[in-house]
């Protein structure tokens, strides 16, 4: 089969026609953002402050690297994977104001960015947890780095992707999620397993 | 003890690498076999990659994960063999792997969130000792338990009447707390899970118990490793699967700790340990032997 691979800056058309299920990788700049990330985003972007990158069509990226400074004090990239995602979940509407059009991480998300999935026109895509070695064999080089001042986790580090992958996508733009499925699913077996009360 | 404190540092050091760049060969083995007898696709593919993933860090001398976890020492000594200055040996041998890119430092603050930079910090390396009076030897095991899986953790203080016939409340929580874990804890996850003592006591049994033990073994305590076999079979039929994507398999393993407690209460500790099981162990005799446990 012939991978999917999608070129940032990603279109809305492209992300309303992926469905749960599918697997993707993506080509051109990823950008990583955490929890530190996100809160000082989201400061300065509702204190009206430019953001120090465009954000628009952009593949954002729940991960940290381990990173190594090279002799002329660029960096280069060792491994990387993704951490959980849930953690971002009070920022779901926010990454949409900012035009990201695909989340990358593990673990899912929950019901505000299902929804804002939908409002805005993005998915959520997971990366296989712990493969960081493997991940990034996907990635070309690391561009750059923004407020390195957060530690190493939490900067903001704008990677090459060349093929970055595989991506499954976890919660796309039509309500769907599989994260929700197989928890109904594993509700109602836990209540034939071992009934309450 | 006979070695010098340079060759201690490099045996600590050598487990360290070994931890990260490699996981325990126990799990590795489940992990072939859950990939083996798995039949939903996107699992297939989660735990294919896992796999690909082990070969390409240990082929290329690199961390299996990003997240260096939280490192944690598991010691048990006996009379006088261990090094005064142990503490500060691990606490180097960590530094260093850092600083060559084995570890990602991650080790903040949780106030201010300020990285120390180099993975040391307050309480850091955590270190769990164990004095057996007459032992001949050092174990001394190390663990960098990953902390996303801390996200899906829970306590409890049970009552007799909430433990259920059957235990069947102790088995609903373990279920349920799985189910709200859903992926966080990087399935296919091992689960420690500490009975008994106070809040305290049970939460150290649940790390302690899947991040000791070899996840293929089978409790000596025959109620134990019944439950343990139960539970870990209930909560692969929830469907959740590796990856927490959907499949077979979510859990590879679940280890359960008892100790006794008082007659008002049951606190259960339920500790997630995700695929990436970054533990080794060396054993360190007086006469200088070394071998590997872990």
């Amino acid at each position: 089969m012939n991978k999917i691979i999608l070129s940032t800056p990603l279109h809305e058309e492209e992300m309303r026609s992926l469905h749960v299920g599918d697997v993707i990788y993506i080509k051109g700049a990823v950008y990583t953002a955490r929890d530190l990330a996100h809160i000082k985003l989201k400061t300065l972007f509702e204190s009206g402050e430019p953001l120090p990158k465009n954000f628009n069509g952009a593949a954002l990226f729940h991960a940290g690297p381990v990173a190594l400074k090279n002799q002329d004090e660029s960096w280069r990239l060792n491994v990387i994977g993704p951490t959980t995602s849930i953690r971002m979940e009070p920022h779901a509407d926010f990454v949409g104001q900012l035009g990201v059009r695909a989340i990358i991480g593990k673990g899912g998300m929950e019901e505000a960015t299902l929804a804002c999935c939908r409002k805005y026109g993005y998915v959520y895509l997971q990366a296989a947890p712990g493969c960081a070695a493997k991940l990034a064999q996907g990635i070309e080089k690391i561009n750059d780095v923004t407020w390195f001042e957060l530690g190493m986790p939490e900067a903001i580090w704008e990677l090459q992707a060349f093929e970055f992958g595989p991506l499954v996508v976890g919660m796309d733009t039509h309500g769907n999620s599989i994260y929700k499925s197989l928890r109904e699913k594993a509700i109602e077996k836990l209540n034939r397993l071992y009934p309450a009360g | 003890m006979s070695l010098s404190e340079k060759l201690i540092y490099k045996q600590i050091y050598d487990t360290i690498i070994r931890a990260v760049t490699e996981i325990s060969d126990d799990v590795k083995a489940i992990l072939q076999n859950t990939l083996a007898a798995e039949t939903n696709e996107t699992a297939k593919s989660m735990l294919s990659s896992m796999l690909e993933n082990l070969d390409i860090a240990k082929s290329q001398d690199k961390a299996v994960c990003q997240s260096p976890g939280y490192p944690t020492t598991y010691l048990s000594f006996g009379n006088g063999n261990i090094p005064k200055n142990l503490v500060q040996i691990i606490t180097d041998a960590v530094g260093d792997a850092t600083d060559k890119g084995y570890l990602r430092p991650s080790m903040v603050d949780p106030l201010t969130r300020e990285n120390s930079g180099n993975n040391t910090g307050a309480g850091i390396p955590n270190i769990e000792y164990e004095y057996c009076p007459g032992q001949t030897y050092v174990d001394f095991i190390i663990s960098f338990k990953g902390c996303g899986a801390e996200l899906g953790n829970d306590i409890r203080i049970l009552t007799p009447a909430k433990l259920g016939k059957d235990l069947s409340g102790l088995k609903r929580l373990v279920l349920e707390t799985a189910i709200n874990a859903g992926g966080k804890p990087c399935p296919p996850y091992g689960i420690g899970i500490g009975i008994g003592g106070q809040m305290d006591i049970a939460a150290k049994l649940s790390r302690k118990a899947i991040s000791v033990r070899r996840w293929d073994d089978v409790n000596r305590d025959p109620q134990l490793a019944a439950l343990e076999q139960e539970l870990k079979d209930s909560i692969n039929s929830l469907g959740l699967g590796s990856g927490g994507t959907g499949g077979d398999t979510a859990a590879l393993a679940v280890k359960i700790e008892r100790t006794h407690t008082h007659t008002a209460i049951a606190p259960v500790a339920i500790n997630f340990h995700c695929w990436v099981a970054r533990r080794a162990g060396i054993r360190i005799h007086d006469d200088g032997r070394t071998e590997k446990i872990l």
